[in-house]
């Protein structure tokens, strides 16, 4: 025991390891920040700039640009519409109409407390539990995974606006979207007309950057001589009594995030969508609806994402397999600095998994002291004249498609989409279902196809074995309570019998 | 520190845009390297372990970019495309040589130049560990009585188990349900949750799982044993027709477009062998399960052309080609 405090507080104790975190910190939250430049990009190019460092000073850096990489996705979803990653699409669903409001400092304040919050779960349950979710986290068949995916489609129903046909129409052609390139399964090609340059399909990133910023961009020429709102910049820093009301639904989204975050084939992203349907579904009466500020919309997803990041590292420190695409990178780092990341790596370095814990732990304070800093002048930004800031959200937004794959092509994927995405607004389609459906086609794709293979096309086995699994059924249970819980007949249905009721009486 | 960071990521968004032509003193600027697979695989991980050591010799920067998609067929593309003129240079693995008889592209690692062919890996076959088999001939024997019933993982057709399962299956006959994963990684995990029953696989990927107990070794696709297994038998001793196709499997590269200036592959070439008799390279390569080749000129290339030839047949004969290897000239292997 003593030993593993040792271990933990080796990076505080020591200045340059805590500068290192520091500094990582830093970095990854501006990283976060700009769309289309990835944490996972960012982590493995420190591999190659690490290389000759120590293995410690190496870890400090990249585990706190993971920490702050995650958070900082958040800031420019709140403030100009456009997730700096996938797993901030669902902060800018209740993020930005808060900015437009005039309570940006509000929305970064508390997005940041809560982000802190859901890390620090996520590294609680990381600390106590890592090798018993670990076994569970593989217990998921691909049955399992597709259940998961149809969860958060469902989503679609709370995201589609006045109409749910609209909203359903946006969420197949995403799903649509997400189906292009090479089949992941037989390597066919689908809806590549020939060429090369789709095999890898539509790259999610440069239909959100499209969907999201753009789009908004255009919209906003509509309203060029309507002066910006003054940014209301007084308690930024949320209230503890704020922070204790909400503490509940963020706790629970972190669990949330925590398990999706652990699971082999799912990452923040996910685990944000699901948490913000969950918000979506628990909160009874919202002091603001969802979809125009609602500060539960916020403290779900933000919550839940950071606190993937404690889920992503227990299969990783485990078992050797990673939690989502950034541990895979780890995997790798570790492997050049000599290490053997795998099952046996608790056992032959107890001391890495302490480590690690002590530096996400002190990450995630960092990202509490970076993330509160700064917030009046990022507010500002919200205010800037149109004329600024709009060709300020083109250009990050080109340059945003751009880095993704260092290609023009994307560049083209952003701005097509970008004018979609206008049109659909102008006509009533809203765009948070096209991103939910690109994000979750492959999940249910892959895994539909995956499970339905294994009983070699037998739906009847299919049936029988996920009957027989009880992880299984409570997943199809979720799935079916939610479907029925919506069905208008089902509203329908009990009205007529009460009606019916009083009239033979 | 931070200089260099903003160097690199400067670098990387301007990476395409660098064309270079005077060679007075070959490197006089910094080298591109493109990735074929993304961050965190095992090309990733070997060439980003290399490549610092050539940057020793070389004296200058080698910037590593992913570029993903289709195989590896994109990067290898965009290497194509560029000048050549020794400053872009292709870090790959095995997967090229199929692309001509898959139909993906019309160029492999035979139109460029190789400058070091640097490991090969070795492929095994492993189970979950409650399977009814612990050998190959127990699996073929349990397979030909529970025909359709084994589900293996797969990684889609011309990747490594695909070659590996049609060998098998030329050799023996047998018929497995196989189930598509990503890569080898997502498949194993799996493999440890019991949706799949066997995987063939890089021994590099499973070697800490088959260490730990969670998955056993039941087959080694090689005609010797292996340090790292020393109780499993080559699988040419049940099965001696093997022979035919081994040594054969995957292998990491850095290769140069065709009509690159001598001088430039010549030093790149000394660069990428000196890097690769670095002793913790060989001890990372080791403890991965990867055979040190560093090998150039016709030593690689007689390699890549037995690899080519063993795995272009293969597919042809199991009935998932487009092209016929003849087309293209490919000798089927004595």
């Amino acid at each position: 025991m003593l030993e593993a405090l040792q271990y933990f507080s080796m990076a505080w104790v020591s200045p340059q390891l805590l500068a290192l975190v520091a500094l990582g910190t830093f970095l990854g939250i501006y990283v976060g920040a700009i769309p289309g430049l990835s944490v996972t990009m960012a982590v493995s190019i420190l591999i190659s700039f690490t290389f000759s460092w120590d293995i410690n000073n190496a870890l400090c850096l990249m585990v706190g640009v993971y920490m702050g990489g995650v958070y900082g996705g958040s800031r420019t979803a709140i403030l100009l519409n456009i997730p700096g990653a996938p797993s901030a699409i669902a902060t800018a669903l209740d993020g930005f109409p808060m900015a437009q409001k005039g309570e940006a400092g509000r929305a970064i304040g508390l997005s940041t407390v809560m982000s802190v919050v859901g890390g620090f779960i996520g590294i609680f349950i990381l600390a106590v539990a890592a090798p018993s979710i670990s076994e569970f986290a593989l217990t998921f068949q691909p049955r399992d995974y597709m259940m998961l995916g149809v969860m958060g489609i469902m989503l679609v129903g709370s995201l589609s606006g006045e109409s749910l046909t609209k909203g359903i129409f946006a969420g197949a052609l995403g799903i649509l979207i997400g189906t292009v390139g090479l089949d992941p399964l037989t390597a066919e090609e689908r809806f590549t007309f020939g060429a090369v340059e789709l095999w890898n399909g539509i790259n999610p990133v440069a239909v959100m950057i499209g969907m999201f910023g753009l789009s908004e961009a255009l919209m906003q020429l509509h309203h060029l001589d309507k002066v910006a709102l003054k940014q209301k910049l007084d308690r930024i820093i949320p209230a503890w009594a704020d922070v204790r009301k909400y503490l509940p639904l963020g706790t629970q989204s972190s669990i949330l995030g925590t398990i999706i975050g652990a699971l082999p084939g799912t990452g923040g992203d996910i685990a944000a969508l699901m948490a913000y349907d969950y918000a979506r579904r628990t909160t009874k009466n919202p002091k603001v609806p969802f979809g125009e500020g609602a500060k539960e919309g916020l403290i779900a997803p933000e919550s839940a994402n950071n606190a993937a990041v404690g889920g992503a590292y227990i299969p990783m420190l485990t078992l050797g397999i990673p939690g989502d695409a950034v541990t895979a990178v780890f995997i790798g780092a570790l492997f050049i600095h000599g290490l053997n990341p795998g099952p046996m790596l608790l056992t032959e370095r107890p001391e890495m998994f302490w480590f690690t814990v002590g530096n996400l732990t002190l990450a995630n304070i960092f990202v509490l002291i970076f993330g509160l800093t700064g917030i009046k002048l990022f507010s500002r930004i919200v205010e800037c004249p149109k004329g600024i800031l709009i060709p300020l959200i083109f250009v990050l937004s080109i340059v945003g498609a751009y880095a993704i794959n260092n290609s023009v092509a994307d560049i083209w994927w952003m701005l097509g989409f970008g004018v979609l995405g206008y049109f659909m607004k102008l006509y009533g389609y809203q765009v948070g279902p096209v991103i939910l459906g690109v994000i979750l086609s492959r999940l249910v794709d892959d895994n539909w196809r995956r499970a339905i293979i294994s009983e070699r096309g037998d739906i009847g086995e299919f049936f029988v074995n996920l009957f027989s699994s009880p992880l299984s059924v409570v997943l199809f249970s979720v799935v079916i309570l939610i479907l029925i819980s919506q069905f208008p007949i089902w509203k329908v249905m009990l009205k007529k019998r009460r009606s019916d009721a009083s009239r033979d009486a | 520190m931070k200089k260099t960071l903003i160097k690199t990521l400067a670098g990387i968004t301007f990476a395409g845009l660098v064309v270079g032509n005077a060679m007075a003193e070959y490197p006089e600027k910094d080298l591109q390297g493109i990735i074929q697979w993304g961050p965190g695989g095992s090309t990733d991980t070997v060439m980003r372990s290399v490549t610092p050591h050539a940057e020793d010799v070389l004296g200058r920067d080698i910037i590593m970019t992913n570029k993903t998609g289709g195989v590896g067929a994109i990067a290898t593309k965009y290497v194509n495309a560029m000048k050549a003129d020794g400053y872009t240079l292709l870090m790959g693995a095995e997967n090229p040589q199929m692309y001509k008889v898959l139909g993906l592209a019309d160029i492999d690692y035979s139109d460029m130049i190789p400058i070091n062919i640097l490991a090969r890996g070795t492929p095994i076959f492993v189970a979950r560990n409650d399977a009814p088999f612990n050998t190959m001939k127990e699996l073929v024997e349990y397979t030909k009585n529970h025909p359709d019933e084994i589900k293996t993982g797969s990684t889609g057709p011309g990747g490594l188990t695909s070659i590996m399962l049609a060998m098998l299956k030329a050799e023996t006959n047998v018929e497995f349900t196989g189930v598509p994963y990503d890569g080898d990684g997502p498949a194993l995990t799996a493999l440890q949750g019991g949706a799949i029953d066997i995987m063939p696989a890089v021994l590099g990927a499973a070697i800490e799982h088959i260490k730990a107990g969670r998955m056993k070794v039941i087959g080694l696709v090689d005609t010797q044993a292996n340090d790292l297994l020393p109780e499993v038998a080559p699988i040419t001793e049940e099965f001696p027709s093997f022979n035919k196709y081994l040594p054969w499997g995957p292998f990491f590269g850095v290769f140069i477009k065709q009509g690159t200036p001598d001088e430039a592959v010549e030093k790149l070439v000394d660069a990428y062998t000196k890097a690769a008799e670095q002793p913790d390279f060989k001890a990372l390569m080791d403890k991965r399960g990867f055979s040190i080749m560093n090998v150039s000129g016709d030593e690689a290339k007689q390699f890549l052309e037995n690899y080519r030839s063993v795995s272009s047949w293969i597919v042809y004969d199991a009935g998932f080609a487009k092209h016929s290897p003849e087309e293209f000239g490919i000798k089927r292997p004595e």
